[in-house]
């Protein structure tokens, strides 16, 4: 489903979400548990960073190459007897998409994971043409069953505990109940072998074409993408024109960094490589291939100098593990396709101003910069998305609330900190006067206009020895008290 | 590690035999370039492409002559009363061995030519109902354990994708160091023409509270052997 994020919806839904702490406990261990995998693998393995530097630089060339390279992947893709077709937004994808379906009389589809599909918000297309489609990675199977969208780009369901899932299958496929993540997985095996038999189309997303041969790339761990490109006899993939890579050579780089940050793998189980429908004779493989090229905002985005680095993202998904903000809310608080950090950079370029609020969910911590495999300089780019949203009156975005007031707010501030002694001296008055009304040193709340710093976070009160005195102690001492 | 014991000790009987042919084309590795025996080079990649595999939770078999493969291959199909074996085409080795044995052990054995369209559901039916694939990989690599599985029409890349258990098999001499090799060897042409699959393990998830799964759509079970022929 594609969700362009309503505003008041982050405040809502990550409100509720700080809340929830079964819903961190889950957050936390799946992250963690990734998170210590990544190292793992990656102490492992003594080129990393310098295949890191390789990866980077062959998406710096593809990218700033963008026109040739589409023109080669067309060419050789229709050499290999696919059908292409370049998409310029996500309504003519879904509608292309839908007549191949209706030209073909297309009943049952089975798709592969894929985030493209979920970002142009295929399935209800597909729904309301007649189709029955069926999410048949685990994760989106799970979510789907749920009626959610997925709220990781790699683990759709991490906010789910085993018995959430046990709970879930017991309710909508009738078997008894189990928390066994073996016969959890076992049953939807069973369900979703006899789908893949039974469609007619196959969907999946692609990570990576080729141009040089005309190849989609489709990386996986279960073979549900491999099934959804080799049993139905009609096959689409959907692909954003920054998939693009120029040769067959250059894709080892890739690989090599891609499951080790995202699941960290040495490599997925499944590496597909995808050139056209089957030969004569064969057996596998579909008899149509359609190839929908995605633009869909993208280009927008390599028209500006700094958001041009986005569009070398590999979506691994890291960033959202390790970022702070992703960690406590969870995937849906965004209301988007792409949550966690390259989401909040994404998202306000493919789906408007209305997700302008998303750059903002983030305390440009860095951790999103230092882990990217590609390494995309999201806080940067955070920022030049916040500059440019606050500078542009006519989209008006009422959040942050009072971003004028905090900026004129922090102008006083700062002519308050010249004066050292004035300063000291007011910070022990309001001191004094607030000390009565705290507990444990904080203010939980405080009337209007100041609610508007309660009503998230508690107000630490001034303590009698204020900041100041405390840095020229740790002059002194070398090192705070 | 009993197993690798077992693995180094085959593989000091396999090298008294005469050195074979240089197996690869020139990598571009510098490691490739220092003057190390061509068997003891094999011998390094042989141990480190078990140890991935294993890694990764296949099941290694052993390095083994074509017709120990094949007779292991059939005991295998009476451990877990196997009574329907799919064979794909070889690609240096001929499948027949693995066939005779198969049957000889009681086995129906599916194999694979040109088929018309309207034969193709029959034929996937067919090839979902079996208990195990049995494939050649054109190429395996070394540092991650995987296979590279390039399909053709008697040998269909769903042969290592719908039946529960996948059994594949790669000459020593198709055995690289890493995926650059892999993609090198396996070259532009191969790839566009062909359809391929690198296989590292058998299909797993971590999708339920990121625990380990094997088996969710493709095979649970991956044997692998690499094939050394004893006059090789």
């Amino acid at each position: 489903m594609a969700r362009s994020p309503a505003k008041a919806d982050f405040f809502e839904a990550s409100r509720k979400a700080v809340a929830d702490h079964e819903l961190h406990r889950k957050l936390q261990s799946a992250s963690d548990r990734h998170l210590d995998h990544v190292d793992e693998t990656r102490a492992e393995f003594p080129p990393f960073e310098s295949e890191r530097d390789t990866a980077r630089r062959i998406k710096e060339e593809s990218i700033a190459h963008l026109d040739e390279l589409l023109i080669e992947l067309r060419r050789r893709l229709e050499e290999n007897g696919c059908s292409v077709f370049f998409a310029a937004d996500a309504e003519q994808a879904r509608n292309y998409i839908v007549g191949v379906a209706k030209k073909n009389g297309l009943k049952r589809a089975v798709k592969g994971k894929s985030m493209t599909t979920e970002e142009i918000g295929l399935n209800r297309a597909l729904i309301e043409a007649g189709l029955e489609v069926t999410e048949t990675d685990l994760g989106e199977y799970i979510v789907q069953l749920r009626g959610e969208p997925p709220s990781h780009i790699i683990t759709p369901a991490i906010h789910l505990s085993k018995e959430d899932v046990g709970a879930l299958f017991a309710e909508k496929l009738q078997m008894p109940y189990t928390a066994e993540p073996e016969e959890l997985t076992a049953e939807a095996r069973k369900r979703l072998r006899s789908a893949f038999l039974g469609a007619d189309l196959g969907i999946t997303g692609a990570n990576f074409a080729i141009a040089e041969t005309g190849t989609l790339v489709v990386v996986e761990n279960e073979g549900n993408g491999r099934m959804s490109c080799t049993l139905p006899d009609t096959y689409v993939a959907v692909v954003g024109i920054e998939k693009v890579i120029p040769k067959l050579a250059d894709l080892s780089h890739f690989l090599e960094i891609l499951a080790r940050t995202a699941t960290g793998q040495k490599l997925t189980t499944y590496t597909n490589f995808i050139n056209g429908p089957r030969r004569a004779g064969e057996l596998d493989g579909p008899r149509e291939v359609h190839v929908v090229v995605l633009d869909g905002g993208r280009s927008a985005m390599l028209a500006d100098p700094v958001m041009r680095e986005a569009l070398y993202c590999i979506r691994c998904g890291a960033c959202l593990n390790v970022c702070p903000v992703y960690r406590r809310v969870g995937g849906h608080a965004y209301g988007s396709t792409y949550p966690g950090p390259i989401g909040s950079i994404v998202s306000p370029n493919l789906f408007g101003s209305a997700a302008g609020h998303l750059p903002f969910a983030s305390t440009l911590c860095g951790a999103c910069r230092d882990i990217c495999p590609v390494r995309i300089d999201i806080p940067r780019m955070l920022l030049h998305i916040r500059w440019k949203e606050s500078e542009d009156e006519t989209r008006a975005i009422p959040w942050p609330r009072g971003a004028a007031r905090a900026r004129s707010g922090v102008v006083r501030f700062a002519r308050l900190a010249r004066h050292p002694r004035v300063a000291r001296m007011l910070g022990r008055i309001a001191g004094a006067f607030l000390r009565p009304f705290a507990r444990d040193g904080f203010l939980r709340r405080m009337p209007p206009p100041f609610n508007n710093w309660t009503a998230v976070r508690d107000f630490p009160v001034p303590r009698p020895r204020v900041r100041r005195d405390t840095a020229q102690e740790a002059d002194s001492s070398g090192r705070v008290p | 590690m009993a197993e690798f014991h077992k693995l180094i000790a085959r593989l000091k009987t396999a090298l008294e035999s005469p050195a074979p042919s240089e197996p690869h084309a020139a990598s571009s590795n510098s490691a490739a370039s220092m003057p190390i025996a061509p068997s003891a080079q094999r011998v390094e990649l042989v141990s480190g492409f078990a140890r991935e595999f294993e890694a990764v939770r296949g099941s290694f078999l052993g390095v083994l002559s074509p017709e120990e493969a094949a007779a292991r291959i059939a005991s295998l199909a009476r451990e877990v009363g196997a009574r329907l074996v799919a064979v794909g085409e070889g690609v240096t080795l001929d499948a027949a061995v693995f066939t005779h044995a198969l049957q000889e052990g009681g086995c129906a054995v599916e194999r694979f030519g040109k088929l018309d369209d309207g034969e193709r559901p029959a034929a996937l039916e067919r090839l979902a109902r079996c208990d195990i694939g049995i494939a050649e990989a054109h190429y395996a690599i070394a540092s991650t354990g995987t296979f590279a599985v390039v399909g053709a029409p008697a040998r269909p890349n769903s042969l290592t994708l719908l039946p529960p258990i996948s059994v594949i098999v790669v000459h020593v001499e198709r055995l690289v160091l890493d995926l650059a090799q892999a993609l090198g060897a396996l070259g532009p042409d191969l790839v566009s023409a062909h359809r391929l699959s690198l296989i590292t393990g058998p299909s797993r998830t971590a999708d339920i509270e990121k625990r380990i799964v094997l088996g969710v759509h493709g095979p649970k079970t991956l044997y692998g052997a690499i094939i050394w022929p004893r006059n090789g």
